[in-house]
């Protein structure tokens, strides 16, 4: 019987196979398959499921000590040129596969409640399918160019989920901005991973950094190229994982259904880029000043996405900035060439932020009932109130969520935080301050997020703040009135159960990473964890981990007293003291305005003046309408006229007459 | 002597083929002959015999040349194969004179492929059948004579013989502007083969002797590097037009504006590759010392289509002519590849005709289906289309992702493949290569932004009211049969490319190889650019 690594290659085509089929089913016979919702949930989830138990079996081969495997065929060749494909297993990998496979099915369980309405629920199970099966084939790619194959795909998934609902046009053009922003980072990927290519002959992992390092040895490769090859490279994580400036899209992301936002844009697919950069610590590792360059970028992100949420209203909107704060954590980590401390908040950060979200999807879901499908009321928190009277298990799971996040210890968000700030605290102390300090801002406003959903009194039955909340997001009023319910109540089974599931990890997955006996560190990097436990000492990580709890608590003792005691009105004490801090925050540092004149009328802009150009130069000089005619109306007149044939030959003169010019000059 | 060592082989070549069947004779006397056939059918007049017997021929055709495939041709073998040659005026070197190599045989494919799908969207076609399918046959016998014949005297006849039934194509079946697009078009390329004429006799003559059209003698020949450069020039425009680089292109806006569905296809999905094959196959390989010249002037031009193209596209508000800008941007990666010394980026160029004439041809039968249904192309008037049509929706969705290099689909490995061959050109110096790989992957990230807000405006949102009166009903099987016939080559590529560069590879390696050894052995700088190829 073949090892569980040696079929991982079946982990990322099981749930492609589902797809196809059923996508192909959808082709061919719409309706007929459209209306096989449990057959296809059950396959699409039992293929995705499979692949689940095939990345547990693989990783538990790796916890017994296996090494890694690797196999490759060649996919293309010209020349002496030789590009291999294949799969590798490796620790890391098999702790990301098992990863991705527990929330995609713990997602598609949930799915099956929360999309249970929907026209297009086979669609989105397909959809569901076809975004694990490019994350799985991007966890086990053996190169480089492999994984900006899946790279790719996994953003076209994305692309199509953002845009699932394709007739709001918010989800349209939040759905392009998604996949443009991406392609951003892409494009210095791409030329990144070229660039390492001609100067390293090589694809791989390892082969590039010994390469490179080969490659500067004998002065082939100047210093400045290859850090300026290795930030190129860079921009592609900071495009996937939503890092300081290419951020912007992961927020609009929100408007696609609500367990996306947990399992992509929150667990897993951003995640590639804090993966992809721990899959190039060997490269990384040889240049301080792209580490320090990917810790100063990380710092902000973590800064700018805490301060951010810090005033949002819409409780997607207030999770996503709060994803983007958190990935700015574990950026830190790699930058401080702690790629384990990082992974280690990637994965304990995936359990609890898919729990928030899927908690946020649950509460929109009940609210949906009581004002109607309009996100802009559905998701604000404003409407919300004394939830946890009527939705008990998504409350308190929400509540663990919180707690987990805020990094009071022993949940899981305290191990994984600290053990980043240590690692900062080591090498960027300035950096370290600024994480500590959003610590307590993430405790604070995922507390408030907790408070102003879940406790106090219901407020979705104000019809007169409905109005203006629609007013003021420009929609029309009329849909203020809708739904049908007047309270909301506790979701079904399928969406509570995922919630249940995820908090015991979001509880107790920290303890695999205890810095005094990490298993976690023990499994990715044995020789690293040795090191760790040896130098571990308590005088030493006792005031870290004091203050950094100190912090946390600091916060969501603010947020008690703003939202759940009412003694402190932020409103007046700080929103109306510092009215320029509270506008830049919320608009959210008016990066996305700028985004919109600099980028969006910018290149339309461009766009529109190369097709005058087009049009009235290259095509003028071609027709020599000048010459010939008055004006263009008249020149259209020689082709009623019966004149056509002159005029043209006398185009083509022109023509001739230019390229030759153009020809001699050129 | 690689000249020498051409013929030779092809002498063995032509030996050992002398008793087989003559595969590309008959693919390509098939069409003509059965187009001429065509008047005789008997026919109500709504086309619904005529097309069965079209769809008929070109499929035979299809089944013809696969079968010259995998009968006669052998991947490995860099010189021609499948070799025929009749003398009818040995005098001046009259004859006929066919044969494939790796530079044809994928394009001859492609060619009675694509036309086979073009013959089966051409179904809805009621106005005047008879003469649009003689048309239509013609075209494709005319057109796999192009990329088959041996002979440069056969080739400008064949060029020639594909334009006719495009003009006509046009001006009959056209929109509304169609008379301005037709006589357009057929001034522009057939004013501009006239340089294929020129350089077809000044060749022949050349040297002396008895006068030969035949490309292997042409190429022997050892012609001045003043005279290959004159010569270079002329085939470079009339191939430019075709292609077309920027700034030679505007034919094809409107052209494409014009066309309908079935000729779109044709166009997009061969014409265009006519262009990148001849440059192969006379600029790159017979006149070397030339193209060292040309070759970076070949590569910045590359460039400028893509990005210049792309920009356009962007702003274009007619889908149709949005899509052609597409066309003329994508074609940018075959003039870097050819412009190239590298055996992967030229490989590229040639997988990124292939691939392009598949998505190209799948970009505009939708295009084309689409305007049957909403009757406009203006995207101003359009709007939440996927509504009621989720199919189109999705078939749109698939082939745009293939436009933009999606990973998985052929026009990602084609790209890749020009991207990193260019990269790796030692033939270049390094801050030239970091220009062009870095401009032209500005075309990564501009291609999406006008393809996928192509698809917002068509799709996305909520129903335009002005489609109010349309009937829209949802793709029918015809439709997805013909995408999915385009998709499975798309995806198949783009799985695994080495299905079509193994045909090519051979023939791709000795030509680069010949152009390589050329430039090493330039002594000068070449052409006056800062940027020239760094001798090594």
């Amino acid at each position: 019987m073949p090892s569980a690594a040696e079929v991982a290659w079946l982990i990322p085509v099981l749930p492609l196979a589902g797809a196809v089929l059923v996508g192909l089913g959808l082709i061919s016979f719409n309706r007929t398959v459209n209306r096989l919702r449990k057959p296809v949930a059950v396959l699409l989830l039992s293929s995705v499921g499979a692949s689940g138990v095939l990345s547990f079996a693989v990783l538990a081969e790796q916890l017994r000590g296996a090494a890694p495997y690797e196999a490759l065929f060649n996919w293309a060749s010209a020349g002496d040129f030789n590009l291999e494909m294949g799969f590798r297993v490796d620790p890391l990998g098999a702790v990301m596969l098992a990863l991705v496979t527990t929330i995609a099915v713990l997602v598609m369980v949930y799915s099956h409640g929360y999309m249970a309405h929907d026209k297009s629920y086979v669609r989105f199970f397909t959809y569901l399918a076809l975004f694990s099966s490019s994350m799985l084939a991007l966890i086990i790619s053996p190169n480089l160019l492999e994984i900006y194959v899946f790279w790719e795909l996994v953003g076209m998934c994305s692309y199509l989920l953002v845009g699932f609902w394709y007739d709001r046009e918010g989800a349209a053009h939040a759905a392009q901005k998604a996949f443009v922003v991406n392609r951003v980072g892409d494009f210095g990927l791409l030329l990144g991973i070229l660039g390492l290519f001609w100067a390293t002959g090589s694809f791989d992992f390892e082969g590039i950094a010994t390469g490179l390092s080969a490659a500067m040895a004998d002065g082939r490769v100047s210093g400045w190229a290859a850090t300026a090859l290795c930030l190129l490279v860079f921009m592609g994580p900071m495009a996937k994982s939503a890092q300081f400036p290419l951020h912007v899209w992961l927020p609009d992301a929100m408007e696609g259904p609500t367990p996306i936002s947990a399992l992509i844009h929150a667990a897993t697919m951003v995640a590639a880029g804090v993966f992809l950069v721990a899959r190039l610590e060997p490269l990384y590792s040889l240049f301080p000043d792209v580490q320090t360059v990917i810790a100063v970028v990380g710092t902000i992100t973590c800064f700018l996405g805490a301060t951010i949420a810090l005033t949002q209203m819409d409780l997607k909107k207030g999770l996503a900035y709060s994803t983007v704060s958190q990935l700015g954590y574990m950026m830190l980590a790699m930058g401080c060439g702690a790629p384990i401390a990082g992974m280690f908040h990637l994965v304990t950060h995936a359990f609890f932020k898919a729990m928030l979200f899927l908690g946020s999807g649950s509460v929109i879901h009940a609210m949906e009932e009581v004002v109607g499908h309009e996100p802009a009321l559905a998701q604000d928190m404003r409407l919300m109130g004394g939830l946890r009277r009527t939705m008990p298990i998504t409350a308190i799971t929400f509540l663990i969520g919180c707690v987990a996040i805020s990094g009071i210890p022993p949940l899981a968000g305290f191990w994984s935080k600290d053990e980043i700030l240590g690692q900062a605290f080591n090498s960027y102390p300035l950096l370290w301050a600024v994480g500590l300090l959003t610590a307590g801002m993430t405790a604070f406003y995922m507390f408030r997020l907790y408070f102003l959903t879940f406790e106090g009194p219901f407020r979705g039955g104000d019809l007169q703040l409905r109005q203006e909340l629609l007013l003021a997001s420009g929609k029309p009023v009329g849909a203020a009135a809708a739904g049908h319910h007047s309270a909301t109540h506790e979701s079904a089974w399928p969406m509570t159960l995922p919630l249940v599931l995820l908090a015991v990890p979001s509880i107790l997955i920290g303890l695999l990473g205890t810095p005094w006996h990490s298993r976690f560190a023990a499994l990715l990097d044995p020789k690293e964890a040795a090191e760790m436990a040896a130098k571990f000492n308590w005088p030493e990580f006792l005031p870290l981990a004091g203050a950094s709890v100190a912090i946390s608590a600091t916060g969501i003792t603010i947020a008690v007293f703003a939202y759940a005691l009412h003694k402190i009105d932020l409103a007046t004490v700080v929103a109306a003291r510092f009215p320029r801090i509270n506008a830049f925050l919320a608009n959210k540092w008016y990066l996305d305005a700028i985004n919109e004149k600099l980028f969006v009328r910018g290149s339309r802009k461009l766009a529109k003046q190369v097709l005058e150009v087009d049009a009235k130069v290259v095509d003028g000089v071609v027709n020599l309408t000048g010459l010939l005619t008055l004006g263009s109306g008249e020149g259209l007149k020689y082709f009623e006229t019966g004149r056509a044939q002159f005029y043209a030959l006398i185009v083509f003169g022109g023509v001739i007459g230019l390229v030759v010019i153009f020809g001699s000059l050129g | 002597m690689p000249g020498s060592h051409l013929i030779s082989t092809l002498s063995q070549d032509a030996a050992k083929d002398l008793d087989a069947f003559p595969w590309l004779t008959t693919a390509i006397l098939l069409p003509i002959t059965a187009s001429l056939l065509i008047f005789f059918i008997p026919d109500p007049g709504d086309g619904k015999v005529v097309r069965w017997y079209a769809l008929g021929v070109t499929l035979t055709t299809f089944l013809i040349t696969v079968a010259a495939y995998l009968r006669g041709y052998d991947p490995d073998i860099a010189g021609l194969q499948l070799y025929q040659r009749v003398s009818w005026l040995p005098q001046v070197g009259l004859g006929w004179s066919v044969g494939a190599d790796g530079l044809s045989m994928p394009l001859i494919l492609l060619t009675s492929f694509i036309t086979t799908l073009a013959c089966l969207a051409a179904w809805p076609v009621t106005f005047k059948p008879k003469f649009f399918f003689f048309l239509l046959l013609a075209m494709d016998g005319g057109q796999i004579a192009v990329f088959a014949v041996q002979d440069m005297l056969l080739f400008f006849l064949a060029w020639e013989l594909e334009l006719l039934p495009v003009y006509l194509l046009l001006a009959i079946w056209g929109g509304k502007k169609r008379q301005y697009a037709a006589t357009k078009f057929i001034l522009y390329t057939a004013g501009s083969s006239l340089f294929i004429l020129l350089v077809a006799l000044a060749m022949a003559f050349a040297g002396g002797g008895t006068p030969s059209f035949e490309y292997s003698e042409l190429a022997a020949k050892h012609l001045g590097t003043g005279f290959q450069l004159l010569c270079y020039g002329g085939l470079l425009i009339a191939f430019g037009v075709k292609l077309p680089i920027v700034p030679l292109h505007t034919w094809l806006p409107d052209a494409h504006g014009e066309a309908t569905a079935p000729v779109h296809m044709l166009l997009a999905g061969i014409l265009l590759k006519m262009g990148g094959y001849a440059l192969f196959r006379f600029n790159a390989s017979m006149f070397p010392e030339a193209h060292v010249q040309f070759a970076p002037l070949l590569v910045i031009l590359g460039v400028v289509n893509i990005i210049y193209a792309a920009l356009t596209s962007f702003a274009q508000r007619n889908l149709k002519r949005k899509i052609a800008y597409s066309s003329i941007s994508h074609m940018g990666f075959v003039l870097i590849g050819i412009g190239s010394f590298s055996p992967l980026a030229a490989s590229g160029a040639m997988l990124q005709m292939v691939s392009h004439g598949l998505i190209g041809a799948s970009l505009f039968f939708l295009v084309g289906a689409t305007y049957d249904r909403i009757h406009t192309l203006q995207l101003d008037e359009m709007g939440g289309v996927g509504q009621k049509m989720r199919k189109m929706f999705a078939l749109w969705t698939i082939c745009c992702l293939a436009s933009l290099a999606l990973p998985g689909m052929s026009g990602f490995v084609s790209e890749l493949m020009v991207f990193v061959g260019f990269a790796t050109d030692d033939a270049y110096s390094l801050p030239f290569r970091i220009v062009i790989d870095g401009a032209a992957a500005i075309g990564v990230i501009l291609t999406p932004i006008y393809l996928l807000s192509m698809l917002r405006e068509i799709f996305f949102g909520k129903e335009n009211p002005e489609l109010a009166n349309t009937n829209m009903v949802d793709a029918e099987p015809r439709e997805i049969y013909i995408i999915s016939c385009l998709l499975v080559p798309i995806i198949g590529i783009g799985l695994y490319p080495r299905l079509v560069t193994d045909t090519y590879r051979a023939t791709i390696e000795q030509l680069v190889a010949r152009d390589e050894s050329t430039m090493k052995a330039i002594s000068s700088p070449p052409f006056p650019f800062q940027v020239a190829p760094k001798l090594t």
